[in-house]
């Protein structure tokens, strides 16, 4: 999937989708394709191969895998092992989110277990107070392209707290694949959604048109249209889909939603 | 009190539903560790060589197969160089077998997520000697105890509002205590909370893969832990992890192991059955030297 974002960094111009790369926007929608990605966390985990392949015929585009380890969120969750014998089983595109304290040492392993996307957190890899919106930490820009070097995406998260400005300066590199904008406190379970978090997708979609933002943190069929209406296209749902009597159904909600906020808030 | 019924219906096969899930966790009156004798030698597959897609499928295979413990190896990255599962596994296996699940912490501060794993089901719960795991292991061990208990006590209590009251008392909810070394850490190191564990780990090879090969130096260390615990007269379960195979299962059984972790050895062979039944009936081979 060649990044849009990159064609739009090379024009010198990230604000609007005024070139005609081969993905270029279609005319009338201001946002990529929807794209659902549910989170295997609250999947069966007895019956991994299973629950995915189950998902995945149910309407599902991504698998949302949530790396935890235990210090940088206060949960454990799995590693690339796990990743490993998944992929064995399934074609699906495997979408990884890192709560690690060191991302970069997990590059190649997720690598070599068939990671997709490698999404890392921009508080994991510098602090907060050493970034700005207006320059490339070093850092983080390494980070971003030794994944691509590695085969796979490249995504960036972001915690409630955190300004989305501060990845402006990647993306306008043309250097993520994707932004992640968690909309409760990773780690913990059962949160409320947090409305003022899922704002930030809003800086991000209008600067950027043709980038990846996910959502990830109590969405589902009562959240999705705030969502939606914030610019993101990404949708991760755990306990929504995985815990639904009909998932494929709650899947289809908010694929659905998604797209008419697309036509909708598309620039004319 | 009929609180295997559960258990028993969803190890024979039945998937769980998911939301149920939480609820199928059973807390046993006695420990399934105390139905063990040590006199006898316990084999623990491993399930990090097995397919974590198929877990379930994976665990009743090697619970058939006549294994008695399930060893679970959680890794979080900062202990070990690798991150493995943590807590939501052993919750996903607990309806799927009544076996023993041997849960080894190689993890920075367990003392943050005992109570989860008690939670969860697990019925040993074993942390590193080193102090790059916990600074507080005499604490930390005994926190296994009280405070998986504690957990695993309001967790039949939220269990028991639906049931009748049959009398028995709460008072040992079977979570058992372990302590592990390294390969380079010596027995020292374990000699004042030898009487507050009920197993010792010996780890024969270096922590954080599967698929490597027998520290042969460990043989001697787990005949010095028997000499050890003979002197200081406590009993608790040796355990064995790294390497270990049918061809070499017999040495440390020799020096005084009785539970053994097996991983590549039982999930990489083409029969469970015949890896598992190899490892209790290794013997030394006639005509070899002893070294």
């Amino acid at each position: 999937m060649a990044s849009v974002t990159e064609s739009l960094a090379a024009n010198g111009n990230g604000a609007c989708a005024a070139a005609a790369p081969l993905d270029a926007l279609p005319a009338g929608r201001d946002r990529p394709a929807a794209l659902i990605s549910p989170s295997i966390l609250s999947a069966d985990f007895a019956t991994l191969a299973d629950e995915c392949k189950r998902i995945v015929d149910l309407g599902a585009d991504w698998l949302h895998i949530d790396v935890m380890d235990g210090h940088f969120v206060p949960n454990l969750t799995l590693g690339a092992p796990v990743v490993a014998c998944l992929r064995k089983h399934s074609k699906a595109f495997f979408d990884c989110h890192l709560m690690v304290s060191d991302p970069a040492a997990w590059v190649q392993d997720f690598a070599k277990a068939g990671a997709d996307m490698f999404t890392f957190h921009l508080e994991a890899v510098a602090d907060v107070a050493d970034l700005s919106a207006s320059s490339a930490h070093p850092a983080v820009a390494d980070l971003a392209k030794a994944v691509r070097a590695a085969g796979m995406q490249a995504g960036v998260a972001l915690k409630p707290s955190t300004p989305a400005e501060l990845v402006f300066p990647y993306i306008e590199a043309g250097l993520l694949d994707l932004v992640l904008v968690l909309t409760v406190n990773p780690g913990f379970g059962g949160q409320k959604f947090m409305e003022d978090a899922v704002s930030k997708c809003a800086p991000l979609r209008a600067k950027f048109p043709g980038l990846h933002i996910e959502v990830d943190g109590g969405v589902g069929p009562s959240t999705i249209d705030a969502v939606a209406a914030a610019g993101a296209n990404v949708i991760v749902a755990g306990s929504a889909v995985f815990g639904a009597e009909r998932p494929g159904e709650v899947i289809a909600t908010l694929r659905s939603s998604v797209e008419r906020a697309a036509a909708v808030g598309a620039v004319q | 009190m009929a609180l295997l019924a559960s258990t028993s219906k969803l190890a024979s096969g039945a998937r769980p539903v998911a939301a149920s899930r939480r609820t199928a966790v059973r807390v046993q009156a006695t420990s399934r560790v105390d139905r063990y004798s040590k006199n006898d030698i316990i084999v623990s597959p491993s399930i990090l060589s097995a397919d974590f897609a198929k877990l379930g499928d994976e665990v009743r295979a090697i619970d058939q197969a006549g294994c008695e413990w399930v060893h679970i190896d959680v890794m979080d990255g900062r202990f070990v160089p690798n991150i493995t599962i943590g807590p939501l596994i052993v919750e996903a296996l607990r309806p799927v077998t009544d076996k023993v699940l041997d849960c080894h912490l190689m993890i920075v501060e367990p003392e943050l997520r005992v109570a989860d794993f008690a939670k969860a089901g697990a019925d040993i719960i074993s942390v590193h000697a080193e102090q790059s795991s916990t600074i507080h292991l005499h604490r930390v061990v005994n926190q296994v105890r009280t405070r998986a208990a504690a957990a695993a006590r309001a967790l039949a209590r939220a269990q028991s509002q639906s049931q009748t009251q049959s009398g028995y008392r709460i008072k040992d909810l079977g979570v058992k205590a372990g302590v592990v070394l390294n390969p380079g850490t010596p027995l020292s190191t374990i000699e004042y909370v030898l009487d507050q564990v009920d197993l010792v780990l010996i780890m024969s090879v270096n922590p954080g893969f599967g698929g490597q090969s027998f520290i042969e130096s460990q043989v001697a260390k787990i005949r010095e832990l028997k000499k050890l615990c003979l002197e200081k007269g406590v009993n608790p379960w040796i355990e064995v992890d790294g390497g270990v195979t049918p061809a070499n299962a017999w040495k440390v059984i020799d020096a005084g192991a009785n539970a053994l972790v097996a991983g590549s050895a039982v999930f990489k062979a083409p029969s469970y059955r015949d890896a598992i039944n190899g490892i209790k009936a290794s013997k030394k081979p006639v005509a070899a030297a002893v070294a």
